[in-house]
């Protein structure tokens, strides 16, 4: 790296690095970032200076990132594809360490085995938080590993499915000063091993232990743990109101608790949390027990001030119950009511008479609710935020056009299957500050309905269009034209779309995740046009693009620089396209590659060599798995490539055709 | 006795138990009922012996019995030794041949009754009822007059109470002999085929029944002669409590066996002592592979039921129904006695004569109890070479786990048990379960012979990758910095391959082996070579 000494930048004459740095503080968005960096040799030093958080998309990269940002504090490489041990290793030895790094983001790094931890643990004496999370691979010795990480305040290890009781208490011996741990998922670890954590780690905070098979005396161990605040143990089972009753310790000083989907848990059980925490601040309590009782509601009268979110999804409730819960609870900023039996619209006013400070309602699958519940909401709750009527088919645009005028904070709006028209969107227009909408299943809307979108919702994130046939490709130019800013679009099955609505959409520099399977009409021009035009594209799932060919994937294995998961099942495409996708494209980690009925075993076969160090996630037919050579599905695997076999038969009779 | 059975390093106190059990044995051949049962006693001129047969039944050879020169020989063998009694025992000269004369009456009186036996025996040959009535009258005559000759050649050693009250273990052996010929007066239609049911007094009631004995000695002091003439038996037993008494600093040790075995059967039951009946085995009799024997042809088996079957082949008469039945115990009218075992070895707290006896409930556990307790460990475990057992089936239940869930702590502590070594984690600051691989690692020969092989593979992907990177000469010196200095590359980087464990579908259920993987690996990254030169 040793350069001739140049002669200083005019303008860092004027600018010292005290004063880009400040510049930078005031810089939140990264392509300003970019641009900053670009300007020249001392603006780009400044922002090495300043930089504290690196994601990094390319592993080849790394170490030379690692060397120019000295002073990182936290490191996602959770995007960063074909990491492996050996790769991991190089880096932070070329780095010569990390010093100052305190968070590292492992997150589905399937390729990090212990011997990557290791040196990780070893390289970062000052690690506080590590997400291994969805790296399925790592077990009981990349628990040890990462043990020696004494500092450790976060760790989250949601799906490590080979961790086991020894594992967790390498962990809980090694790092004793932690504070929020998430085990969901890790399937081995029982009682024995939550035991002892909860009796190493007095410090923890935030624990998570969803989906495991623990019993009564794992809530024993844990009521004991006197800063616990944040429990979440949805859809443990074998957990009931005796559990519960064990967190009533008084020892313990619980905020918000989770018991969704824990079957065997009561009305009884959750009265007692209550009895002992009147700080209680959160209670998810989904889709375990099919009641509420009256002592129950009672009961969360005695956090009134305190309790802030409560979820009761699936319940049958009455007007009564939501009554009582809006007239006591006087903190609710949030309430889930998804699938609430019973749910009127009488309800809802009984609720949100007394309860103006609302942010966040879900009426989900509430078949029952009509106009009427919204404009009472439209009345009483101003400052909403998300309003979710996924599947309140009654709904019209008149109350939409309520909730247009009064709440015009809202942000996040589901009107899935909703049937609503072009004329809601219209009366929505007046929330500008929209970032997502949903409108699945709405064929009723027009490129009409998506030019109030595109003329009013400037700042919208994500867009949902899945089969809303109603709308072509003069809809899609409005959003494009509108909507600079959007990150996620699902035209799924809209098969009025072409090419020419691909072009417009390529305009959206923004775009990462585009969905748009089933679009028959579209060719390998218009997959052209989004590869050529959509930069930032991450995510594309061209699923049945029936007329789709290796033109299409020529294309985006030249621009899709960064494309990450991508979906060309059924497409027609041959093995000469798949083998060029695959080998070319340097971030691909996910791919879904089933009935391509033209590309040959062996067309597979060299495809999936020629990506072989980059794949994490892959979807093949299962006739395909005796074909394959052994040594090739090996090979993937060890580099952590998780292969998902489908059987599925080719169904030409499709399912959209009758929506046509 | 057996000689090759007796081990010479026993002490003399477990020689002399054993001794008391092979007399025991031959009551079990039914020898003590030959004076009690008339056909027996027309052995004609022979009737004399019965009385001297009771000593020699201590008599280690215990064949001699039916040899006709039997009584010459023991009176021989077991002629009093007047320089042991002296040296043992300070006794009253005058006390002893009053004693003496005594039992020489007694013994007379033996030997009048028996005659008259004999003599009516031609007259009542034809009327049975009238045998069996004189016979039992006879019996109790017996049975008294040998009662009062043992009591009296009791108060023959005026030093014995002492002795007898003392823990020496042999007591109580004394003391059954005396219970178990009483009892064979009394129950002498017994059936006697199979084992031996001895009577054991409570050990209080030996004290009494010596008491008795002294008490008795002193009145009969003018039968001492008697005694000297025909009593091999005050000798015999003068001369086993000699042998106690002399090992008695010995036999307090033997004690500390009721400290261990707390198995087999009977704990926590409270049979009251005397509600049940003790049986008890000799060691060859436990120790035997085989209780049931063919009588034909000889072969053994464990089982009855195997018998017979195998007893089919000898003929015909074997094969019906009613043979190969299973013969149901006599179902008698009186409710069946509780049945406890003893253990035979003296001292142990299975015994009979230990102070807290606790009785075992079935022969199995007699068997297991004595083998674990009082026999050699020789089944050692192959896996782990260090464990061993003298019941086979306690070797099969260690091999299901041995090894397998060996459940070791960072300071070295194995637990068999996951829960044990967590809470013993849990208790200890710094202590740390230890991986299997870890252990593993320790004495890993196999990655060490396989890592050449694995290394090559590593390279070549290390070459591949680097090579399609832009900055590859620094990286590649790098590497090799690293693969020196921290060991990176070493075999172990894909020994820890999971291949299994995803998310939405199910595990695949194969493992490659680390050196079958290495070769793929390193072919791979050729391939991949190649193609990229391409």
């Amino acid at each position: 790296m040793m350069r001739t000494p140049q002669p200083p930048d005019l303008i860092m004459a004027v600018l010292s690095v005290d004063l880009l740095v400040q510049i930078l503080d005031r810089l939140p968005d990264s392509g300003d970032r970019k641009s900053f960096r670009l300007v020249s040799r001392g603006f780009l030093s400044a922002e090495a200076l300043h930089r504290r958080a690196l994601r990094v998309l390319r592993r080849e990269f790394l170490p030379f990132l690692l060397r120019r940002y000295f002073a990182l504090e936290s490191l996602d490489l959770s995007a960063c594809p074909a990491l492996d041990d050996t790769a991991l290793a190089a880096a932070l030895h070329t780095a010569g360490g990390c010093q100052g790094l305190k968070a590292v983001c492992l997150a589905r790094a399937t390729g990090i085995r212990w011997r990557g931890v290791e040196v990780l643990v070893a390289a970062c004496p000052r690690l506080e938080v590590v997400d291994l999370s969805h790296c399925v691979g790592i077990g009981d010795r990349e628990a040890a590993a990462l043990a020696a990480a004494g500092g450790l305040r976060e760790l989250r290890l949601d799906k490590c499915l080979g961790i086991t009781d020894v594992g967790l208490a390498k962990l809980a011996v090694g790092c004793a000063v932690l504070e929020r741990l998430g085990i969901k998922w890790c399937m081995e670890i029982s009682d024995l091993g939550i035991d002892l954590l909860s009796k190493k780690c007095r410090d923890l905070k935030v624990l998570d232990i969803s989906y495991l098979k623990v019993t009564n005396f794992c809530l024993q161990s844990v009521s004991c743990l006197e800063k616990l605040e944040d429990l979440t143990m949805a859809g443990c089972s074998q957990i009931n109101d005796e559990g519960l009753r064990f967190l009533n310790n008084g020892s313990n000083s619980l905020r918000s608790i989770d018991v969704s989907r824990c079957n065997n848990v009561s009305t009884w059980g959750l009265v007692s949390v209550i009895e002992g925490h009147k700080c209680l601040q959160k209670i998810v309590a989904g889709d375990c027990f099919p009641e509420l009782v009256p002592l129950f509601l009672t009961k969360l009268s005695g956090l009134r001030d305190t309790l802030n979110v409560l979820k009761l999804d699936g319940f049958q409730v009455s007007a009564t119950s939501l009554q009582i819960i809006g007239v006591h609870c006087k903190n609710l900023g949030e309430i889930g009511l998804g699938k609430c039996r019973g749910m009127t619209d009488e309800c809802i006013s009984e609720l949100v008479t007394y309860r103006a400070d609302l942010r966040t309602i879900d009426l989900t699958c509430c078949h029952s609710l009509t106009d009427n519940a919204l404009v009472t909401i439209a009345d009483h709750c101003k400052k909403l935020t998300c309003l979710l009527l996924e599947s309140c088919s009654l709904i019209t645009e008149k109350g939409l056009d309520h909730i247009g005028t009064c709440c015009t904070d809202l942000k996040k709006v589901d009107l899935t299957d909703c049937a609503v028209n072009d004329t809601a969107l219209r009366c929505l227009s007046p929330c500008l500050e929209l970032m997502v909408l949903k409108l699945g299943l709405c064929p009723s809307i027009s490129d009409k309905g998506l030019v109030h979108i595109g003329s009013n919702f400037r700042k919208i994130l994500e867009l949902d269009l899945y089969r809303c046939t109603g709308i072509a490709d003069g809809g899609l130019a409005a959003i494009a034209a509108g909507c600079k800013s959007l990150k996620k679009l699902n035209v799924c099955y809209c098969v009025r779309i072409t090419d020419q609505g691909l072009k417009h959409l390529s305009f959206l520099e923004e775009l990462s995740d585009l969905e748009m399977r089933g679009l028959v009409h579209v060719t390998s021009a218009g997959i052209t046009a989004i590869a050529v035009g959509c930069k930032s594209l991450v995510e594309l799932d061209m699923k049945r693009c029936y007329s789709v060919d290796d033109a299409g994937l020529w294309a985006l294995s030249r621009c899709s620089e960064k494309l990450r998961q991508i979906n060309i099942s059924y497409c027609p495409v041959t093995g000469v396209g798949l083998c060029k996708l695959l080998g070319s494209l340097r971030c691909l980690q996910d791919a879904k590659l089933v009935h391509l009925t033209r590309v040959s075993v062996e067309g597979y076969e060299i495809a999936l060599r020629a990506s072989w160090d980059r794949l994490k996630k892959l979807k093949l037919l299962s006739g395909l798995r005796h074909f394959l050579s052994p040594g090739l599905l090996q090979m993937l695997r060890a580099r952590g490539c998780r292969i998902r076999w489908v059987d599925k038969p080719e169904s030409f009779c499709l399912p959209f055709s009758l929506l046509l | 006795m057996d000689p090759k059975l007796r081990r010479t390093s026993e002490s003399a106190a477990k020689s002399c138990a054993q001794m008391m059990g092979d007399r025991s044995r031959n009551f079990n051949l039914g020898q003590p009922f030959i004076q009690c049962n008339p056909t027996n006693l027309c052995y004609g001129g022979k009737h004399e012996q019965t009385f001297p047969e009771f000593p020699s039944a201590l008599d280690t050879e215990t064949q001699s019995l039916y040899q006709p020169e039997h009584e010459v020989k023991s009176i021989n063998q077991f002629k009093p030794s007047p320089n042991v009694n002296n040296a043992i025992l300070d006794w009253d000269p005058r006390l002893v041949l009053s004693n003496l004369s005594f039992l020489e009456q007694k013994i007379h009186q033996v030997q009048d009754i028996v005659r008259s036996i004999i003599n009516q025996e031609g007259q009542f040959s034809n009327r049975a009822n009238e045998m069996v009535a004189q016979r039992q009258l006879v019996t109790a005559d017996l049975t008294s007059i040998i009662i009062q000759l043992i009591s009296t050649a009791g108060s023959l050693l005026p030093s014995m109470k002492n002795t007898l009250v003392s823990t020496n273990p042999s007591v109580g052996q004394v003391g059954s002999i005396v219970g178990a010929r009483t009892s064979f007066g009394i129950n002498g239609s017994q059936q006697q085929n199979e084992v031996i049911h001895m009577e054991v007094p409570k050990a209080s009631a030996y004290d009494d029944l010596i008491e008795g004995f002294n008490n008795r000695g002193n009145e009969g002091s003018e039968l001492i002669k008697g005694l000297n003439a025909q009593g091999n038996e005050g000798d015999e037993l003068m001369k086993c409590l000699k042998s106690c008494e002399g090992e008695g600093t010995e036999s307090i040790p033997v004690e500390d066996h009721e400290v261990k075995d707390c198995d087999d059967g009977a704990d926590g039951e409270n049979l009251p002592p005397g509600s049940y009946e003790v049986l008890q085995l000799e060691k060859e009799e436990i120790l035997a592979p085989h209780t049931h024997f063919c009588t034909i042809c000889g072969k053994g088996f464990k089982r009855d039921a195997n018998l017979r079957m195998h007893m089919r082949g000898h003929g015909d008469e074997y094969k019906t129904a009613a043979a190969l039945a299973k013969p149901h115990k006599e179902s008698t009218s009186e409710p069946a006695l509780i049945k406890r075992y003893s253990c035979p070895f003296v001292g142990c707290k299975r015994n009979k004569e230990h102070k807290k006896f606790q009785p075992l409930k079935t022969i199995l556990c007699v068997k297991n109890h004595y083998k674990r307790s009082h026999c050699d460990k020789s089944f050692t475990c192959s896996r782990c070479n260090t464990k061993k057992f003298s019941v086979i089936a306690d070797l099969k239940t260690h091999e299901k786990h041995c090894g397998r869930d060996k459940w070791l702590c960072s300071c070295g502590t194995t637990f068999s048990r996951k829960d044990k070594l967590f809470g013993h984690v849990a208790l200890f600051q710094g202590h740390t379960p230890v991986l299997a691989v870890d252990e593993a690692n320790v004495s890993g020969i196999s990655d060490q012979v396989q890592g050449n092989e694995v290394i090559n593979g590593m390279v070549g992907s290390m070459d591949y990758n680097f090579a399609s990177s832009t900055l590859d000469d620094v990286q590649i010196l790098n590497i090799k910095g690293v693969d020196d200095g921290r060991g990176c590359f070493s075999p172990m980087n894909f020994d820890a391959c999971n291949f299994g464990g995803l998310d939405e579908f199910p595990r695949p259920a194969f493992e490659v082996s680390e050196s079958s993987f290495s070769f793929l690996c390193s072919g791979s990254s050729n391939f991949i070579q190649r193609s990229g030169d391409n």
